[in-house]
């Protein structure tokens, strides 16, 4: 059952030059209980797919898309207060800098009592909801492991590490039982065993309540780890899309391709101090995107036919953008 | 921690009262005229007297030491006779300094209560008509002299219309005795059998008075709280309270307003300085019997004495409610508090 799916979403950004194509059509597909990886370089646009998903970017934002179904439901067609209510009631987001999703002069304890959700605690009878809230408010901290819940309680963010912010904007995500969990790029500030920790933790979430998970990284190990599949954006533009482990072993896009191969740990055979692959060049600025597949100019196998936006192409479960994609001796 | 931070804090104020009176003890040195007179207040000094007064000021002593006797001299409340009149120049501070203390205080709440939602509303409705014009009006108020301005009312409100008086707190035909110093009060304590008219009258000689102080305060207020509340409202978690499914007025009425008016309180003291300075102004122009106009004309005067009580005084006001609003603010802001 395909929980999001999204068709050919652009997001413009309108400055004083003109329209800036941050985002040029990408698909997302993301089936119930599935964990996706949505990976990229900084500014290729991830996190404003997550927070076109979620409603949240400011009115300088054009979006667009041809469809954007969400549990079967087109939600292009509702009104916005509508569209709203039902991704505001069904999916949940935490972001990269936890302390400063936080409202700093707001106590922790408060801050999660607002996130559960009104629907959660009907039935309940009036004079025993703010009871009953702090009861799941407390129950939601201990989930997310963090036992010492009285401390957290009255705490101001600030006073909280990086660590324990994050989870605790875990606990407030997770209040409304969202059927998606968008988590971007939520370790860059986090030590590597609070790390492993929030990963564990993502991963029971997704066993055991059937939460979907989309994962946006820069680290492509990292989310190959605990990913089903992975989405591969390059300067606003999908690359490639497909299963975790066909997408690692047999890239088809060179963006892909390099990508991989930048990565230590997929490099089993990399001699001492070898160089490290890289593409040359660096990523465009947003103000100087080149035409047709934008990897173009730093592409090895870069022709002529690249200044046209490549189709995306369908193998199985596997999608890619490229004019002249590799491995292709294994499939033909 | 709080305790810690609280006698902080009052060890700096004590720091600036050394060195404020430090400096008025100094300008006794720097007036031109006899020094004991400078420090009496007394004009005709005889032989007799001359000698108690020095011994009393331990003018054969060294300087520290007659710091000394001047810091217990203002402590015990003997600040000197006034040149002007001859009588005790406390006394006088003491009618005055309510008159400019109600003026401010009226000014700073209509300030408050106007800017606060002013600039509350044109920053929720960014980009409107309603935030252009309100911007358009503060920046207008903003840059207005006030002298100017309060001549323009003048002119329209009394001398055109008639409608409000120019000068003064009260009519003469009312006579209230001082009890607080603060004339709304004042006549509200009295036992006169014209105590509403009396009040009506004091309303209205104070209406144009503080109608023009508060120009200047409301005009930053207004800037302050919409540039505050549309930095609030750009931050991380207002974002996140949103996608929280929280609605908006929800989001603005939770996370928003408190935010956005936290760094009042703070602004409220930096801007208390500049509204004692234009209430001075507006003292003169509306014969208002207050410490600025007291201070101004003790200046004319030569009235050395005066000028000193004056200067201490109002440092001590202005640095005090800058004080008061700190800690205050560092009570009700939890994030000044990290640094405190």
């Amino acid at each position: 059952m395909q929980l999001l799916d999204i068709r050919n979403l652009s997001l413009e950004l309108a400055t004083p030059e003109g329209l800036i194509c941050a985002v040029d059509r990408v698909n997302l597909l993301i089936r119930e209980g599935e964990v996706r990886g949505l990976v990229g370089e900084s500014g290729s646009g991830k996190s404003l797919i997550a927070k076109a998903i979620m409603g949240v970017l400011n009115n300088r934002w054009h979006v667009k898309a041809d469809r954007f179904s969400w549990n079967g439901q087109d939600l292009l067609r509702l009104p916005y207060e509508e569209q709203r209510r039902i991704i505001s009631r069904d999916v949940a987001m935490i972001y990269q800098e936890p302390s400063r999703s936080m409202d700093p002069t707001a106590p922790v304890g408060e801050q999660i009592m607002e996130s559960i959700p009104d629907h959660v605690i009907q039935g309940v009878s009036w004079w025993q909801r703010g009871y009953f809230r702090k009861a799941r408010a407390k129950a939601l901290l201990h989930k997310v492991g963090i036992k010492d819940h009285l401390t957290v309680w009255n705490s101001y963010p600030y006073q909280l590490s990086e660590g324990i912010c994050q989870k605790i904007s875990i606990a407030m995500a997770i209040a409304k039982d969202p059927k998606l969990l968008i988590a971007d790029e939520p370790t860059t500030a986090l030590e590597s065993t609070t790390q492993a920790q929030l990963f564990r933790l993502l991963a029971s979430l997704n066993q055991l309540k059937g939460m979907s998970i989309l994962l946006i990284s820069h680290e492509l190990e990292t989310v190959a780890r605990i990913t089903d599949t992975i989405s591969v954006l390059y300067c606003g533009q999908l690359v490639e899309a497909g299963e975790t482990a066909t997408l690692l072993k047999r890239p088809r896009h060179p963006y892909t391709d390099a990508l991989i191969k930048s990565v230590p740990e997929f490099q089993p055979d990399l001699a001492f101090k070898q160089q490290l692959y890289a593409l040359p060049g660096s990523i465009p600025t947003l103000q100087h995107l080149p035409i047709g597949c934008r990897l173009g100019p730093r592409c090895p196998n870069a022709r002529r036919e690249c200044v046209r936006t490549p189709q995306l192409e369908k193998q199985q479960n596997h999608y890619f953008s490229c004019h002249f994609p590799l491995n292709r001796s294994d499939d033909e | 921690m709080i305790i810690r931070y609280l006698l902080r804090r009052l060890f700096l104020l004590s720091f600036v009262f050394v060195a404020a009176t430090c400096f008025t003890f100094s300008l006794n040195y720097f007036y031109p005229g006899d020094l004991l007179t400078n420090f009496s207040g007394i004009q005709q000094i005889d032989d007799a007297q001359r000698q108690t007064l020095a011994a009393s000021m331990g003018l054969e002593q060294s300087v520290v030491q007659q710091y000394i006797l001047y810091v217990q001299r203002l402590v015990a409340g003997n600040w000197g006779l006034s040149f002007a009149t001859q009588q005790p120049v406390i006394g006088e501070v003491q009618t005055v300094l309510p008159a400019t203390l109600e003026l401010a205080a009226y000014a700073l709440l209509v300030s408050l209560v106007i800017g606060i939602p002013l600039g509350l509303l044109a920053a929720i409705k960014h980009e409107s008509w309603f935030e252009r014009t309100v911007s358009t009006l503060s920046s207008i108020g903003y840059s207005l002299p006030v002298f100017w301005w309060a001549l323009l009312l003048i002119m329209l409100f009394s001398l055109h219309w008639g409608l409000l008086p120019t000068s003064g707190r009260l009519s003469v035909l009312y006579e209230i005795p001082q009890v607080t110093g603060f004339m709304l009060l004042d006549i509200l304590l009295a036992p006169v059998p014209y105590q509403t008219e009396a009040l009506r009258d004091a309303i209205r000689h104070l209406a144009l008075p503080t109608l023009i102080l508060a120009t200047y305060p409301t005009t930053v207020m207004i800037r302050f709280v919409r540039d505050s509340m549309l930095e609030v409202l750009a931050q991380n978690y207002v974002k996140t309270a949103r996608a929280k499914g929280l609605s908006r007025s929800q989001v603005l009425y939770h996370h928003g307003l408190r935010n956005a008016l936290l760094p009042v309180t703070h602004q409220v003291g930096l801007q208390f300085s500049t509204l004692i300075t234009l209430a001075m102004m507006t003292e003169v122009i509306f014969s208002w019997p207050g410490i600025g106009q007291w201070l101004i004309s003790s200046i004319y005067q030569r009235n050395f004495t005066a000028i000193q009580a004056g200067v201490l005084v109002i440092s001590s006001v202005v640095v005090a409610v800058n004080m008061f609003t700190e800690i205050l603010h560092t009570l009700l802001n939890p994030l000044a508090r990290k640094d405190a």
